[in-house]
């Protein structure tokens, strides 16, 4: 049986390793509120947006390249989004297993992805492991501004818009964790772009259409409302994306300290159990050892 | 009727909502110059450029706002200016 100092030692190494991970915990129980004060900052915005875009594609027909996609351009992007510390359980390497899957598909399908990461788990990740990045975006993952979508929406849609010849991309899927509620956190793809247009599938439909959506006037032409509309409906999605997997995040590292806390926690008290015993076993042994002492000197008596 | 004279305003910047009212009348810097809006405008979608949203509220009182690349959407008697960047209120004179 171990030494009660070893005990002792370790009881109080996993005490303030217990200390740690429930800090950790309340950081990120804080985070949240920041989180979503950015979430519902960003809502009315983005719910603008796409008011607006309801209502030029209710009032015009729409030819843009974002609601279309090259023929012929195999080259797609796939952009991961990952945490920048760890600590969150499986959140980052459920996004890399994911998107790894992913690429195989496209690769599987005939397409050539190219990778975009953001988050600083990701980057290292790939780079480790010396793999071709088209970008890298890092730092504030877990409360994402409007500064940083910019950046990657900027960057993604640039890659859209250029030729294939150019190493223009035809399609971008998002690899992100859907925040469903605090516990559950679920891994999703999704095909950003082209964005797909759901029309007015029947002619009824339409007339209904027409009947409640009031007329429009666009200035100064639809066609240019619609070049300035789209990049920021495109960039407020990408937003959304990092807004959800940013609160995904946190959910996932206050779950995972916690059940650190609560594991320590046990082990701690196993250890205690093992350290009571081990001092009985020693009182024990030490009493026999007098009792059987005193005997022999009292039989010597005799 | 209350509703005839006066129109709900939003004015919305990419990470915040920046103020929200109602109002009799609006200037907007429409990207082919500046562009009054009165209630129960027709629905218009516009680009708007940089320069100075002017808010004229129910009281009388003038708020303005900087603000810089987006659109501003009328539709319903709602108007919603949505901005990538906005100032804080300033002086509007």
């Amino acid at each position: 049986m171990a030494s009660q100092l070893a005990f002792k030692s370790r009881i109080a190494s996993t005490e303030s390793l217990a200390k740690i991970f429930n800090a950790q915990e309340m950081i990120a129980s804080s985070h949240i509120a920041k989180a979503r004060k950015v979430a519902m900052d960003a809502k009315p915005y983005s719910d603008a947006i796409f008011d607006a875009v309801q209502a030029l594609v209710a009032h015009t027909h729409i030819t843009h390249p974002i609601f279309k996609s090259e023929e012929g351009n195999n080259h797609v992007a796939v952009l991961a989004l990952t945490s920048d510390r760890g600590m969150a359980g499986a959140f980052t390497s459920s996004i890399i297993r994911e998107t790894e899957g992913l690429l195989s598909r496209l690769d599987a399908e005939g397409k050539r992805p190219s990778l975009y990461v953001y988050g600083r788990r990701g980057v290292t990740y790939y780079k480790y492991r010396s793999r071709d990045i088209a970008d890298t975006w890092e730092g504030d993952t877990d409360k994402p501004g409007v500064e940083i979508a910019e950046e990657i929406s900027k960057a993604l849609l640039d890659a859209y818009m250029k030729p294939a010849d150019q190493g223009g991309v035809s399609e971008l899927y998002i690899v992100f964790t859907e925040f469903v509620n605090m516990v559950v956190q679920k891994v999703r793809v999704l095909r950003m772009l082209p964005v797909e247009l759901v029309q007015a599938e029947t002619e009824a439909e339409e007339i209904e259409a027409n009947k409640t959506a009031p007329l429009y006037r666009f200035e100064p032409s639809a066609d240019e409302v619609l070049d300035m509309v789209l990049p920021k409906y495109i960039q407020s999605r990408i937003h959304e994306c990092l807004l959800t997997s940013a609160a995904s995040e946190t959910a996932c590292r206050q779950n995972a300290m916690h059940t650190a806390t609560d594991n320590a926690r046990n082990l701690i008290g196993d250890l205690t159990r093992k350290l009571n015993a081990s001092r009985q076993a020693a009182i024990t042994q030490e009493l026999t050892e007098i009792i059987g002492s005193a005997d022999a000197l009292n039989k010597k008596e005799e | 009727m209350a509703d005839k004279t006066t129109m709900q305003v939003t004015i919305v910047a990419s990470d915040h909502p920046v103020w929200s009212g109602t109002a009799s009348s609006v200037t907007v810097p429409a990207s082919e110059g500046a562009m009054g809006i009165l209630p129960n405008h027709e629905s218009v979608l516009a680009v708007i450029r940089n320069g100075r949203v002017v808010v004229a509220d129910v009281n009388g009182s003038r708020h303005a706002f900087d603000v810089e690349d987006g659109f501003v959407s009328f539709d319903s008697n709602k108007l919603t200016v949505a901005v990538e960047h906005c100032s804080d209120e300033v002086s509007a004179d």
